[in-house]
């Protein structure tokens, strides 16, 4: 599973490896004709393969509670009340829902539900669902992900009104978007929601399941779907344990529909035809620091001109060549997506971070500071060398390529990088207690668009803690602020953008100053498509989805929008 | 009667001891599970403060008992036969994962170090009656096959045989685009022998040419021993005094090796399961390390511990008979 730790990024185990998947994918490539045909068991061509990340041993878990439910259980089988599409900034599209409003001071939500929508075993669906849904979760202390803290009512068939304890407006993602409706006639005998697998779910998505086992899983097109049978019929769930062996089944056509970031892509698509690609970057790749020296940080990046000269003396384009593949988006000092988000980016200045390296600016900035050149070319303060430890994880090569060229950048203004490469549970443990310096790490995507999301949780000084606890919530950075955590408290208090926007730009002005988080790129997220059986994935010109085969939620849109090819 | 319980008595120590590792060695890496399963959650999509306590209350865990009584805890669940929840694959048992997965390694590592052993001691007897012959030629260029690392030989043979000419396939355990799950049917048994064959063929190819080495050279010098001059001399058949007197013998250090070998077959297995995709324990081991799943890997640990000691005792009770001195002695 630790694959799945940086969903969608599959990386070989060294250079070595690399070389031989890349041999063999573009051999493989040459010989295409001797590709095998997988589609005998259906002749009609109707059933579509994904890999979306699995690996070993699938256990059975169509739980929508739980947090370790196969992936399609979510979007898929069981669907929310409405659909946020993050690949664009879209408003979200109405599934179970018709309309929502709240009252004046945040605290009730009345949602309107969809008429004539039935359940895969015939039930009609009801605003009985959806309440009964929220009071399991919110009764339920081991099911609460969200923190979800209100009362549901259904006060008529299509109705159903949510009271909450106080102003709420930024649950909205989460209560609408991110927590699939069960019917109640089947869950309220459910002798305990937390563990119960689930084995036959019955949902109100386009697909139901069709048959399991611990290596593959099938799902069947669902033909009473309220929005029309999708013309997918059946879509086939495998395991595959790494990279090498998912790239070389994409090429062999065993696989329509899968996320990795295969070396030599290019390559790889042009000598197959009926293979494609999309690129959605949406994971801003940055150096995380440990930038409080009040909570127990220790080290030069405690200093804030530290931090700036890095954000400076970084050339990003010759690093997305290097380490991203030239497929790296351009990353925002406000840790927005330049492309999505350009609108709540107050100022234009901040829109995108700078392509090239500005070596004079920073060696300003760290003159300024008292940082002068050492005889070994690295700057001291008092005495204390410029020099800092940066970790990442064994096995991610691209993050390894990253921390070996920005030691180099870095060196040109007197800055020196000791990159190290940890496990993935020390990693995580150092950067969740604190006990680091720099950390190569992404910031993921948020419950919605709205930069609340981002800004709560990586800026508010209420979701860190200090070095030696863990930093659970988010803010690893150990970033404290007041004008921020006021920003954030108005920010929270209302579902005016306009409001919400002035609030957001005084914590733009906050963060591109002192810089916690140091942005580098927007990683890559390719996902590559077998046009031969089904056609109709998001493009780079039609993001109707974010096209990750691994992203929940937005698998159900695509797999009722695709269509098989005859 | 006496050297049995004496083994048997060594070996319930063994186990004891191996147990409490078993326990200590998990708790001793970085992190926990619940915050692992945060920060993994966390890529996906938003995570709160409630989150934490969520996965807490849900997973059940209670790492912060003190040590002793968790460790008092396992020692009574072992017992009785329960191996707790695992982490990684919530809310499948350990037991569940364990008699899903083990099967597969077995089926395919075991099979394939058996098939290995039998050839290898097999051809290396007779490498070492026939010195000279072509088996003897044989020898250095198998134990070249050996030293190739494993992955390497692994994903060269899978780039030939599964990409450039598409013989075998490129992973799994069966057609999974045929059968939905396992059936007892003539035509899933030869699909689960087609996706090992593959996987099988490089087990046995990279672990052959030690087992040949090692039966040829205890042959040559066995042969060289007085016994064997004065059985050929009292005019025994060649077939007799080759199989008796010298294979017997010599045979007897590669059989302390088979016992090793056969108990790290649950161990040994990821890579192969790794590069084959293949769904045996192996994976299930990784996937276990990975999330700081203690009870998974204690039951994997505990299933290797047991595969090691149970190997061992049958090759100490088989030791005593094929060879006679080790009972004397005691």
């Amino acid at each position: 599973m630790f694959l799945r730790t940086r969903p969608g990024r599959y990386r070989t185990g060294g250079a070595l490896v690399a070389g031989i998947v890349t041999s063999t994918l573009l051999l493989a490539g040459c010989t295409g004709g001797s590709s095998k045909d997988t589609s005998t068991s259906d002749a009609s061509g109707a059933t579509i393969t994904v890999f979306n990340g699995s690996t070993g041993t699938i256990t059975e878990n169509f739980n929508p509670f739980s947090t370790t439910a196969l992936q399609p259980t979510l979007g898929v089988i069981f669907e929310p009340l409405y659909w946020y599409n993050l690949a664009s900034d879209a408003d979200p599209t109405p599934l179970l829902a018709t309309g929502y409003e709240w009252n004046a001071d945040g605290t009730q939500l009345t949602i309107h539900t969809r008429e004539g929508v039935t359940w895969s075993d015939g039930e009609p669906f009801s605003a009985a669902d959806v309440a009964f849904t929220f009071n399991l979760v919110a009764d339920t202390p081991a099911l609460n992900t969200t923190g979800l803290a209100a009362t549901a009512e259904a006060t008529d068939a299509s109705t159903v009104v949510l009271t909450f304890a106080e102003p709420s407006f930024m649950q909205e993602p989460n209560v609408l978007g991110n927590r699939a409706i069960v019917p109640e006639h089947i869950w309220k005998d459910v002798a305990d929601p937390v563990t119960e697998i689930n084995s036959e779910p019955v949902g109100t998505g386009a697909f139901s399941v069709e048959s399991f086992s611990s290596q593959s899983y099938m799902l069947q097109a669902n033909p009473g779907y309220w929005g029309g049978e999708p013309a997918v019929k059946h879509v086939r769930y495998v395991a595959l344990d790494s990279a090498d062996a998912a790239s070389a089944a994409l090429v062999a056509g065993d696989v329509d529909w899968m996320s990795a970031f295969l070396p030599g892509l290019d390559d790889i698509i042009s000598t197959n035809p009926d293979l494609g690609y999309v690129n959605t970057p949406a994971l801003t790749a940055s150096i995380f620091t440990c930038s409080d020296a009040a909570a127990g940080c220790a080290g030069p990046q405690t200093d804030p001109a530290v931090r700036q000269a890095i954000y400076y003396a970084l050339n990003r384009d010759q690093l997305n060549k290097l380490a991203g593949g030239g497929f790296a988006g351009t990353a925002s000092p406000t840790l927005l997506l330049p492309e999505r988000d350009a609108d709540w980016i107050a100022d234009p200045d901040d829109v995108e971070a700078p392509a090239s390296a500005d070596t004079e600016k920073a060696a300003d900035l760290l003159d300024a500071a008292g940082w002068v050149e050492g005889s070994d070319g690295i700057r001291t303060k008092d005495g204390e060398r410029l020099s800092m430890t940066i970790q990442t994880v064994t096995g991610w090569s691209d993050f390894i390529s990253l921390n070996d060229a920005m030691t180099q950048q870095l060196a040109e203004v007197g800055i020196e990088l000791k990159p190290s490469q940890v496990s993935w549970n020390e990693w995580n443990d150092a950067q969740l207690s604190g006990k680091f310096q720099l950390s190569l790490d992404s910031i993921g995507l948020g419950a919605s668009s709205n930069p609340f999301f981002t800004y709560d949780k990586w800026y508010n000084s209420a979701n860190t803690v200090p070095v030696g606890e863990n930093a659970i919530a988010g803010n690893a950075s150990r970033f404290s602020d007041p004008a921020v955590d006021a920003a954030l408290a108005v920010a929270r208090s209302t579902d005016d953008e306009a409001v919400q926007a002035e609030q957001y730009a005084i914590i733009q002005d906050v963060i591109t100053e002192q810089l916690p988080y140091i942005p580098i790129y927007v990683n890559s997220m390719l996902t590559e498509f077998n046009n031969s059986r089904a056609t109709g994935w998001p493009t780079d010109e039609d993001k109707y989805a974010m096209p990750a085969s691994w992203k929940a939620w937005d698998n159900g849109i695509v797999l009722k929008t695709i269509k098989p090819t005859n | 009667m006496r050297y049995i319980l004496q083994k048997l008595g060594f070996y319930a120590v063994a186990l004891w001891a191996a147990l409490t590792l078993n326990f200590f060695i998990p708790r001793l890496m970085p992190g926990n599970p619940v915050d692992i399963m945060v920060s993994k959650l966390a890529t996906k999509g938003p995570v709160t403060a409630d989150t934490r306590a969520a996965i807490a209350a849900m997973l059940g865990t209670d790492t912060q008992a003190p040590l002793w009584q968790q460790y008092v805890d396992y020692l009574h669940a072992l017992v009785s036969g329960d191996l707790g929840t695992s982490v990684a694959y919530f809310p499948a048992s350990v037991n569940e994962i364990i008699g899903q997965t083990l099967p597969w390694t077995i089926g395919l590592i075991g099979i394939s170090t058996v098939i290995s052993f039998l050839v290898g001691v097999g051809l290396g007897t007779f490498a070492g009656w026939k010195r000279g012959s072509w088996v003897d030629n044989l020898i250095p260029f198998t134990t070249m096959l050996q030293s190739v690392p494993y992955f390497w030989l692994a994903l060269l043979l899978l780039f030939f045989f599964g990409s450039v000419w598409p013989v075998f396939p490129l992973n799994g355990g069966y057609d999974v685009y045929t059968f939905a799950g396992p059936e007892l049917s003539w035509g899933f048994i030869s699909s689960v022998l087609y996706h090992g064959a593959l996987p099988a063929l490089t087990i046995v190819i990279s672990s052959i040419g030690g087992w040949m080495l090692g039966m040829r050279n205890m042959m040559v010098s066995t042969l060289s021993e007085d016994y064997i001059l004065t059985a050929e001399a009292k005019g025994l058949r060649p077939g007799r005094v080759r199989a008796a007197y010298a294979s017997r013998n010599a045979v007897l250090p590669s059989i302390a090796g088979f016992a090793i070998s056969l108990g790290f077959v649950v161990a040994g297995s990821i890579v192969t399961e790794a590069v084959f995709s293949y769904p045996g324990i192996g994976s299930a081991l990784l996937m276990a390390v990975n999330s700081n799943d203690y009870s998974l890997m204690q039951g994997i640990f505990l299933v290797i511990t047991l595969a090691v000691l149970g190997a061992n005792l049958l090759v100490d009770l088989l030791y005593g008979v094929i060879d006679p001195r080790t009972r004397a002695r005691s």
